[in-house]
């Protein structure tokens, strides 16, 4: 994960030199007639994604001649090089990089809703932990605090620091160290930390050893959230709209399928992940509603400005699809 | 014979220990077990993982980059320092350029590959062939300068052909150099496969260990780690034996009576 901040840079400085990689990959060799468009999508072997490959399974891509391959990457800002580059025709990522990624220039467009907070408090599939023992009682206590994030400056510390300021609390003061999902409720049972902002399964695995949520950053940050999307290449929007209209069509299937059938959605995760059964029969699902919340997506940009993770918010109706 | 036995059956004996005690360390509470699970609970994973089509797709992915970046780079090697140890004239002309671009840790090109490959294979094959390069290069241009200086002064008197020279002078004197730079090369090449499938996301067993990882799954994630290492030592004794076949006339592989 935190990697995943070097291939971001590295797509940034493809960008600014001005070539945008090998862009004769940029859209898929054309498909001849009766074969289906080869598509790859880059997507990060967790819960969030567990629509696409369960649309993958349904026969919603094939059936719309899309002969879809999905390669898992380390990071969401990883992934975004690969979609500039053309690598891959769609990629999956967190709505403050596309933020980051767009406000500096990278010819990126959102397509789809990718996934979405509950957004019921307490009951989110991202939250705010403590010990048992913390004297944290809620996320104004954080104020002063240690937190650990898995990569600094983005959608984690912006959406914990909103639950801060919404308390009542001073978002300034707050501390926050950069640690891998993996690693955080280690560091939390050891005292490393004060909290740590998790997402399943590591919520579930942080409660199963005592820890207590104090805050649903994502609920407190805005209404049903949208939490990450889909996104291709400005380029392939361009040369081949026809294929973004299917895929389009094709993910609309695969999130409302995946809303209506949360067994078969905690069956697919097994498949591409290595969580076990046990684990998945107990941890809280995202939501993955149709459309992107654009006034979320408004908010969030103005919490990357807040928080000076950029100097000027990008045009969003550039980046909305 | 009996010596061979007798470090064998150590080597077992030390191994078994070493099992016995990550089998106890956490069942004592001396770490916790859900970090570092006991060695039996590894050993089940691990029964889990080889009955999984993806792990052994993963396995086949692994050795596939390892193999063919270490041929590049053998092939390569050889090829370059025959070329640059036969021509004195460009061996000083490359050795600082050689000395400077060496030392330099395969694992800091990861930013490049991504930037010139992105995720696929290339880019972990980049880092395999550019780390295992210079250990094959380096050991192939010693093994030139290791020629004997009467043996190719006679050579020359006899006005043998620059072929022959090579094949009959050059080559002999540098194979034991260049087997034992392969050698170094094969164990790099698998550090370099596994570093970039586990940081760049290639796939093969290092992305298993990153989405085992990413799953909170700590069993299988040891699992493959084992897997990993037992490959690190089949890779390391077929080598090894491969080198005795290939260096069987040499007075470094004699047993002594």
């Amino acid at each position: 994960m935190r990697l995943a901040a070097i291939p971001l840079s590295a797509a940034l400085l493809l960008a600014a030199a001005g070539c945008g990689g090998n862009s004769s990959t940029g859209t898929p060799t054309p498909a001849a007639p009766g074969q289906p468009d080869k598509v790859a999508a880059g997507v990060i072997a967790i819960v969030d994604v567990a629509p696409i490959y369960l649309g993958k399974q349904k026969g919603f891509f094939s059936g719309r001649n899309i002969d879809l391959t999905l390669q898992t990457s380390q990071g969401g800002a990883a992934i975004v090089p690969g979609v500039v580059s053309g690598q891959f025709q769609f990629g999956f990522s967190n709505v403050t990089s596309l933020i980051l990624a767009k406000s500096r220039g990278l010819p990126i467009r959102m397509v789809s809703n990718g996934v979405a907070s509950t957004g019921k408090d307490g009951a989110d599939f991202g939250g705010v932990l403590v010990k048992a023992d913390s004297p944290i009682q809620s996320a104004k206590d954080l104020a002063g605090r240690t937190v650990a994030v898995n990569t600094l400056k983005n959608i984690g510390d912006t959406t914990v620091r909103a639950s801060v300021r919404k308390a009542g609390g001073d978002p300034a003061t707050v501390q926050f160290v950069e640690l891998g999902f993996p690693d955080q409720p280690a560091a939390l049972a050891a005292g490393r930390v004060d909290a740590i902002w998790v997402v399943e399964p590591f919520v579930t695995a942080a409660k199963a050893q005592g820890a207590r949520l104090v805050a649903s950053n994502y609920v407190d940050a805005a209404a049903d959230l949208t939490v990450a999307t889909y996104f291709t290449s400005q380029e392939l929007i361009a040369k081949n709209p026809d294929l973004v209209k299917r895929f389009k069509e094709a993910m609309a299937e695969s999130l409302a399928y995946a809303s209506a059938h949360p067994d078969e959605v905690r069956a697919v995760i097994g498949t591409y992940t290595q969580i076990t059964a046990d684990v998945t029969a107990k941890i809280t699902l995202p939501a993955w509603p149709a459309e992107i919340n654009k006034a979320s997506v408004q908010t969030l940009t103005d919490l990357a400005v807040q928080d000076k993770l950029l100097d000027k918010a990008p045009a969003l109706d550039e980046l909305l699809p | 014979m009996r010596a061979l036995h007798r470090g064998l059956s150590n080597g077992l004996l030390g191994a078994a220990g070493f099992v016995a005690l990550l089998e106890a360390a956490p069942r004592l509470g001396l770490v916790p077990q859900r970090y570092l699970p006991p060695a039996s609970r590894i050993a089940v994973a691990l029964g889990e993982q080889v009955r999984d089509a993806a792990f052994w797709v993963a396995l086949l992915d692994t050795l596939q980059t390892w193999a063919t970046g270490l041929a590049i780079a053998v092939a390569a090697g050889v090829a370059g320092g025959m070329l640059i140890g036969s021509v004195p004239l460009l061996r000083e002309l490359t050795a600082s350029t050689v000395e400077f671009l060496r030392p330099i840790p395969s694992v800091a090109l990861i930013p490049l590959a991504v930037l010139l490959y992105g995720t696929g294979r290339t880019a972990t094959l980049l880092l395999v062939v550019y780390a295992s390069f210079w250990q094959v290069l380096v050991q192939v241009l010693h093994g030139v300068a290791d020629v004997d200086p009467v043996a190719r002064d006679t050579a020359r008197s006899l006005h043998l052909s620059a072929w022959l020279r090579l094949r009959a002078l050059v080559w002999p004197t540098a194979l034991p150099y260049t087997v034992t730079g392969i050698r170094l090369a094969t164990s790099v090449a698998l550090i370099l496969t596994i570093t970039g499938e586990l940081i760049i996301g290639t796939p093969g067993l290092g992305n298993e260990i990153a989405v085992a990882q990413t799953s909170g799954a700590v069993p299988a994630m040891y699992a493959l780690v084992v897997v990993t290492g037992l490959l690190g030592v089949a890779v390391n004794l077929a080598t090894r034996s491969g080198e005795r076949r290939l260096l069987r006339w040499h007075p470094s592989q004699r047993v002594a009576p």
